[in-house]
């Protein structure tokens, strides 16, 4: 990259009137609140669609951990290929379900952040489900067995097994959300990529704006937001990994 | 107290042991004494109702265990204590790895409250940690704990919610002497409690210290049940006779 533009990008990144979309020594195409907008939206959609991820994954994970049945093998693996998953065909897939002629268009959802919600769901739910199954499963069974012997129920037993793999599981939803947070094809299929008249985002996400930048040569412009992206998922994994520790007494 | 009658346990069509009673009284020290790999753990797992026996009877306090409802086996569950051979430890303070089985019998309002940290140490655990002499470890993290001291957390873990029977498999095999003789004058307190003891070792000299009746397990099933010195000193089985003289060689 030449220096100039380089130099251009430093100083708007230090000048944090330009990127919140005030009036600034550079003129970027960033209206007042575009930025916090779209933030919202990328923040809204993947923490929504993680945690409903995270509400249905763990405890079906744990399930599979504890239960022996025949072709427990097969589920692991129907869940392992999830994690592969196209996104640009979950995106077809969940246009399809929400279009006028799916099974949910009665409900209105395309081009919404609740469709986008949907494909992020499907797409975080096999990697929270397969890495919380494996770090369940990687639990010692002595500690399954003396749970029970001193007088735990399944559920405590359960709840011990959780406790011991808490690690595991953080690290799972963490998966989870980056694969949310950095999701392009199928939120730009089902969300639209729509801002409303005043610039403000309705289903763009921070992803969306990089491609859209992107393909319109303002690569300046999507290096910045892609440095809050990167910032945003840096963040939110800090907050994790301190939760996660802090409750640890040693 | 503790009496299993008649009873027989399998897995996948191979034979574990066949027709075999055993019973343990209040404050009695039953020695189970065998070669490894004859079934002394599976023994010990069906005495503390973790496992269910393929014929046979179980009864505590003179109720069949596997004839009574759910609820009222995981009461009689509950009246019985095991100490494994491997530690097994929480992830978790010595403290709470011990307060455990208390826990899981208290109401869920008190177990937020003790989860919360908003509750004190029970006495209970104070005392079965000072049964082991560990009471000044109680805020250690139970990793920082050598493998005896893990071990005689796990036995104060089982005392502490005072069970009727305390089962004890294989609880010295990795300990060096000092922490073996902790564990033996454990046995001696819970005995002295009134509490019922069995211990499985392949260690006779064990055996010898700390049963007050002795039953030696061999391929066979139960050879021959006595007291300590009868088994030792002057068997009637000849096959006893041999293991105890060595003879028999496994």
């Amino acid at each position: 990259m030449p220096i100039e533009p380089v130099a251009q990008l430093l100083s708007v990144a230090l000048d944090s009137s330009v990127l919140l979309g005030g009036s600034g020594p550079l003129d970027l195409p960033f209206r007042e609140g575009y930025v916090w907008s779209i933030i919202y939206v990328s923040l809204y959609v993947s923490l929504t669609a993680v945690t409903l991820s995270t509400l249905f994954s763990v405890p079906v994970a744990v399930l599979l951990g504890f239960a022996e049945f025949p072709g427990k093998g097969f589920v692991k693996s129907v869940i392992n290929t999830g994690m592969g998953f196209p996104s640009v065909v979950v995106g077809l897939v969940v246009l399809f379900a929400v279009s006028n002629q799916g099974p949910l268009g009665a409900l209105e959802l395309i081009f919404t952040t609740e469709a986008m919600i949907m494909s992020q769901f499907v797409l975080a739910t096999p990697p929270i489900t397969a890495i919380t199954l494996a770090s369940v499963s990687g639990v010692d069974d002595g500690v399954r067995d003396a749970a029970r012997a001193l007088g735990g129920t399944r559920l405590d037993t359960a709840l011990v097994v959780l406790k011991e793999a808490r690690y595991g599981i953080a690290t799972a939803i963490l998966a989870g959300f980056g694969r949310a947070i950095s999701e392009v094809g199928s939120v730009l299929i089902v969300g639209g990529n729509i801002t409303s008249a005043d610039g403000i985002s309705k289903t763009r996400t921070l992803t969306t704006a990089i491609q859209l930048e992107a393909r319109q040569g303002q690569y300046g412009t999507a290096m910045i937001l892609g440095a809050v992206l990167v910032a945003l998922v840096l963040t939110v994994n800090a907050v994790v990994v301190h939760f996660g520790d802090s409750g640890v007494t040693r | 107290m503790l009496r299993a009658t008649g009873v027989s346990k399998s897995f996948g069509g191979e034979r574990v042991f066949d027709d075999l009673s055993v019973e343990v009284d209040s404050g009695e020290v039953l020695g189970v004494i065998g070669p490894s790999g004859v079934g002394k753990t599976t023994l010990l797992r069906t005495l503390a109702l973790s496992l269910e026996p393929d014929a046979g009877t179980v009864a505590l306090g003179g109720t069949d265990a596997w004839a009574a409802e759910e609820a009222d086996r995981l009461a009689l569950r509950r009246r019985v204590g095991m100490v494994f051979q491997e530690a097994s430890l929480f992830d978790a303070s010595v403290g709470r790895n011990v307060e455990y089985g208390l826990r899981v019998r208290s109401p869920w309002a008190d177990r937020i409250a003790a989860s919360l940290g908003l509750t004190g140490t029970p006495d209970a655990v104070r005392e079965s940690l000072a049964v082991v002499g560990l009471t000044e470890k109680a805020n250690q993290h139970a990793d920082s704990l050598s493998g005896g001291e893990a071990q005689r957390v796990s036995f104060a873990r089982a005392l502490a919610y005072d069970p009727d029977v305390l089962l004890l498999d294989e609880p010295t095999s990795d300990l060096d002497p000092r922490n073996t003789a902790v564990i033996e004058e454990a046995i001696e307190e819970a005995r002295a409690r009134g509490i019922g003891v069995v211990v499985a070792t392949h260690d006779m000299h064990q055996a010898e210290r700390v049963a007050d009746r002795v039953a030696v397990l061999l391929d066979d099933g139960i050879t021959e049940v006595g007291p300590t010195e009868v088994i030792f000193e002057n068997p009637s089985d000849e096959r006893t006779r041999k293991f105890i003289s060595g003879e028999l060689v496994y």
